[in-house]
């Protein structure tokens, strides 16, 4: 019922953003701002009914109403409350409406602070947006089609043909189907919303840029847009960042970076913003950018939509991990690309002609050319993962049916154009700061820095063994980057610490070119046996069973309990022990692993990755379990391990699934013995001895409790000869005339052995035992790992702290200018 | 027309067409098993888990070994030389990347497809 209320809320914001849309441009054309309060509310009433519908999904999700799809498809009972809000955004509807929300709190925004003269048509762009964004939540079927999801439909709307709801059109599932095990992570959390905030915060820009084309203002736009421009850019980055965290650290991807069509798919419209911000800086004063700040600011914009097409629209299906499944969106999100792009473009090309245009080249060593250079270079990075992200439709240029381009081609056109921007930051900024206008005068002031880089290259090339070319003048140039925007930022922070935000990024950007490069020598840590087969395998040389060449390496190392590898010729690992700790979710189990590092000869450390049962996935008597992979961080490397597989999961997979070994039950399992005072028996690998016994205090017992005795029973673990103590218990209750025994089995070994104590002859001192358990293979405790070093990633996540600093640094700055600039202009 | 600007159109087209070229060769085309076995270099194949045929961990080799069935209805088993991917029985198609040799198809790259982004409403008890 109260589904309807939020289905209609929907429509209402839908159709609150049309009005709010035909006013804005009724008031742009005639200016004719007694409208504008009407305009204003009726976005307003846009922003209250996406809020209303988000509140009211929110209730449904709380309260378990699983006749709802959405609720159905993402939740469970058992879900934490925190994972109840995320799961708000974990499917494509609930994302959908949080992007209109941020939408909403960016218009208010905009609504606020915009100057009059763009404000109604920036927000005519605004709300545009929003319509097209608010039809994939209709779910309102017209002339026999279906116009979006909604994400109140009932479970029954979207599987009509399901049996159950043949036979039973009330059915109400009786728990959700639960948020994937693998979205259970903190960083589900706070990863969408920055994402979103990033998409919301884009529109400016773009709406900015267009109200400038149709108003004929090209110039002034930038002033008010570039603070939202370089606000949306520190979201994206941000959002990126914690995507490739939240992979590295608690999903086994095996990095924070796999070229997945949707990383590329929001680090694409990042470099395109950022080709903006760099033409934004230059065109304030010259005509120089004018064009190309439009071009980039509409173009990011469209490329986050076309992001979302490619993501959400089923286009990538085969080519990426997470993409979504078509929602029956196709045609909408197709729409509302080719609208962005066909009204973005054509506005420009209608304007194009009025649009100032430079009349002399500009020297090379100036500013304009400096920063145009800048952002041609980062927009062609751009196109060309592009170029490889849509390779589902590009692809069929050439061939059928198409696959993802391999990784080669990323890193490969990747790597030069590192090259060149971490170059031409330092150049850049000189020409940008110190108006270094002569070649001669360039070639002094980079002397010191270029040759500071060379001597530590050289050294690590040296020191770290780096043979490949590309790797050294990546290297170079990075380190170029690092000493050239380091002497300009102590020299800005001399003279005016408020300018330092652009030097702190370019100093960010070097700093992650060389944490890159440490991804070219991760290395798997294996044991020396492992290794020399791998180069027999990549040598031809080992044939397999079936006589043929065996092809595949070995990228794990199995580990016995307590017996020490010898890692990737440095690590010493043993494998301590594990636990079922239930710390995080039901059935976690902990692998304690001690390390020590040969070569420093520093204290052994310990790492404990997890492995965990994926209950919420699991059908029946189907089990996957998943792993978490730890990382251990250091300055220089990170350590990375998993558990791909052990004793303890296999055991515990067959116990979860029902093949468990009913061991009293099972005759041939179960052998009795009778022992005396300090014999023993073996059994599978054990030696129990009967040491004596223990009287126990029969006050503690139920009152009818005639006799209760303790054996004391010593169980060494032959193999490993360590000895444990167990007491199981017998006793007698009289109940009316019959003595009931009871004797309650006790575990040992880490084979499942039971120990029950049934019997007692008081005259001989004799015990009897049933061990239940017996013949079974005692096979030794074992971890199977993938561990890993990583170096320098540690560097990566410093290059995108500062660069996301100097962004941040530069929203302040350019805010204040702007403020400060309408001050001017109200006294004046 | 200004001599910048035409070399810079010049570099562009060069650029482009340079990208193309290399773009064109990095891709690849979805084959099923009988197309990969007389193939040269690494494939790759799409296909569904055959549920009913042995699944499980070889030690020796330190991999995952299914069966799969590719679009044509082939069936072979495939040797992954890495941990069995998180969600693999949720997936209703895999896509492996590799080498067939003999009746084995060696992958080293896998891609689980899961429904729904990651949820299967299918199963409704």
């Amino acid at each position: 019922m109260i589904g309807i209320i939020g289905h209609y809320a929907i429509v209402l914001a839908f159709l609150a953003a049309v009005l709010s849309t035909l006013f804005y441009w009724r008031i742009s054309n005639s200016m004719n701002s007694r409208l504008e309060p009407v305009a204003k509310w009726v976005f307003f009433a846009k922003a209250w009914f996406t809020l209303i519908a988000s509140g009211i999904l929110v209730h449904l999700l709380f309260e378990h109403a699983f006749q709802y799809y959405y609720v159905f498809n993402y939740t469970s009972k058992d879900l934490q409350p925190k994972y109840i809000w995320a799961s708000f955004y974990s499917g494509q509807e609930g994302s959908l409406l949080l992007w209109i929300l941020f939408s909403s709190l960016v218009g208010w925004g905009l609504i606020r602070w915009t100057e009059p003269m763009y404000k109604a048509p920036v927000m005519t762009f605004m709300s545009l947006t929003q319509v097209f964004l608010l039809s994939m939540l209709l779910g309102v079927e017209l002339f026999g089609n279906t116009y979006g999801a909604s994400p109140f439909r009932l479970l029954r709307e979207h599987l009509p043909n399901a049996p159950i709801f043949m036979s039973n059109p009330d059915f109400i599932p009786a728990d959700g189907s639960g948020l994937n095990d693998l979205l259970r992570s903190p960083w589900i959390i706070i990863h969408p919303p920055v994402l979103f905030l990033g998409f919301a915060m884009m529109t400016v820009p773009f709406a900015f840029a267009l109200a400038a084309v149709w108003k004929k203002q090209f110039r002034e736009w930038v002033r008010p847009a570039l603070p939202w421009a370089l606000a949306a850019n520190v979201f994206l980055l941000t959002a990126i960042f914690l995507g490739g965290y939240w992979a590295y650290v608690t999903l086994s991807f095996g990095g924070y970076w796999a070229w997945d069509p949707v990383e590329n798919a929001s680090l694409v419209p990042w470099l395109v913003g950022t080709a903006g911000i760099h033409t934004m800086l230059i065109q304030r004063k010259r005509d120089t950018g004018v064009v190309s700040s439009i071009v980039f600011a509409v173009l990011a914009y469209v490329l986050i939509v076309y992001s979302t097409f490619l993501t959400r629209s089923g286009v990538l299906g085969e080519s990426s991990v997470h993409s979504f499944v078509d929602l029956g969106l196709y045609n909408q999100l197709l729409a509302f690309m080719l609208t962005m792009l066909g009204l973005g473009f054509g506005m420009i090309l209608w304007r194009l002609r009025e649009m100032p245009s430079v009349t002399k080249d500009a020297p090379i060593l100036s500013r304009d050319f400096m920063a145009f250079t800048a952002s041609m270079t980062l927009f062609l990075l751009g196109f060309v993962l592009i170029v490889g992200t849509s390779s589902p439709i590009l692809g069929r240029l050439f061939v059928d049916n198409p696959t993802p381009p391999n990784i080669e081609f990323y890193n490969n056109w990747s790597l030069p154009f590192g090259v060149v921007i971490a170059t031409l930051t330092v150049i850049g900024q000189w020409v940008w700061w110190r108006r270094t206008e002569t070649f001669d005068d360039l070639a002094t002031r980079i002397l010191l820095p270029l040759i500071m880089a060379s001597v530590v290259t050289v050294a690590a090339v040296i020191f770290f063994e780096i043979r490949n070319i590309s790797y050294m003048v990546l290297l170079l140039s990075a380190n170029f980057g690092l000493f050239g925007n380091g002497q300009i930022l102590i020299g800005l922070l001399r003279k005016n610490p408020k300018l330092i935000g652009g030097s702190i990024s370019h100093l960010g950007f070097a700093a992650l070119m060389i944490g890159f490069l440490g991804a070219g020598f991760d290395k798997a840590l294996l044991d020396q046996e492992t290794s020399e087969y791998n180069l027999a395998v990549a040598a031809g040389q080992v044939t397999g069973s079936d006589g043929f060449p065996v092809m595949q390496t070995i990228e794990m190392v199995e580990l016995r309990q307590n017996e020490p590898k010898l890692l990737g010729e440095r690590y010493m690992v043993t494998y301590i022990e594990a636990k079922i700790t239930n710390r995080n979710r039901p059935g976690e189990q902990e692998y304690t692993l001690k390390i020590e590092d040969i070569k420093a000869g520093s204290q052994p450390f310990f790492m404990t990755p997890t492995a965990y049962p994926m209950i919420a996935n699991a059908n029946a008597g189907n089990i996957t379990w998943t792993v978490d992979p730890e990382v251990r961080t250091g300055l220089f490397s990170d350590i990375y391990v998993y558990v791909a597989g052990s004793s303890h999961v296999e055991r515990e997979r067959e116990r979860m699934s029902g093949v468990q070994e009913i061991a009293l039950s099972d005759s041939t399992k179960i052998k009795t013995f009778l022992l005396k005072k300090d014999q023993s028996l073996q059994v599978d690998g054990y030696e129990v001895t009967f040491k004596n016994f223990e009287m126990v205090d029969l006050s503690t017992f139920a009152p009818n409790t005639t006799i209760a005795v303790r054996a004391i029973l010593d169980v060494r673990t032959l193999a490993t000869d360590s000895t444990i103590t167990i007491k199981p218990l017998f006793s007698i209750i009289r109940q009316d005339s019959l003595a009931l025994t009871q004797s309650v089995p006790m575990l040992f070994g880490n084979a499942g052995h039971e120990v029950q104590f049934v019997n007692v002859n008081p005259s001989s001192g004799e015990i009897e035992l049933i061990i239940g358990g017996a013949n079974r293979i005692i096979e030794p405790e074992w971890v199977l790992l993938t561990i890993e070093r990583k170096p320098l990633v540690a560097v990566v996540w410093l290059g995108t702290f500062l660069l996301m600093l100097g962004f941040s640094i530069a929203i302040f700055r350019r805010w204040r200018e702007t403020k400060g600039y309408e001050k001017n202009e109200a006294t004046t | 027309m200004k001599p910048r600007l035409i070399i810079g159109l010049v570099l562009l087209v060069g650029f482009t067409s340079l990208l193309m070229l290399n773009f064109s060769s990095s891709i690849d085309t979805y084959v099923n098993f009988e197309q990969a076995e007389s193939a040269f270099g690494r494939r790759y194949v799409i296909g569904t888990w055959e549920k009913d045929l042995p699944i499980g961990f070889d030690m020796t080799s330190k991999s995952f070994y299914f069966h799969m069935k590719d679009e044509a209805g082939n069936v072979r088993k495939v040797m992954y030389n890495k941990a069995k991917p998180a969600n693999f029985e949720d997936a209703d198609q895999l896509v492996v990347k590799g080498k067939l040799q003999g009746n084995v198809f060696y992958s080293d790259d896998m891609l689980v497809k899961c429904p729904s982004k990651y949820n299967d409403p299918k199963v409704i008890s």
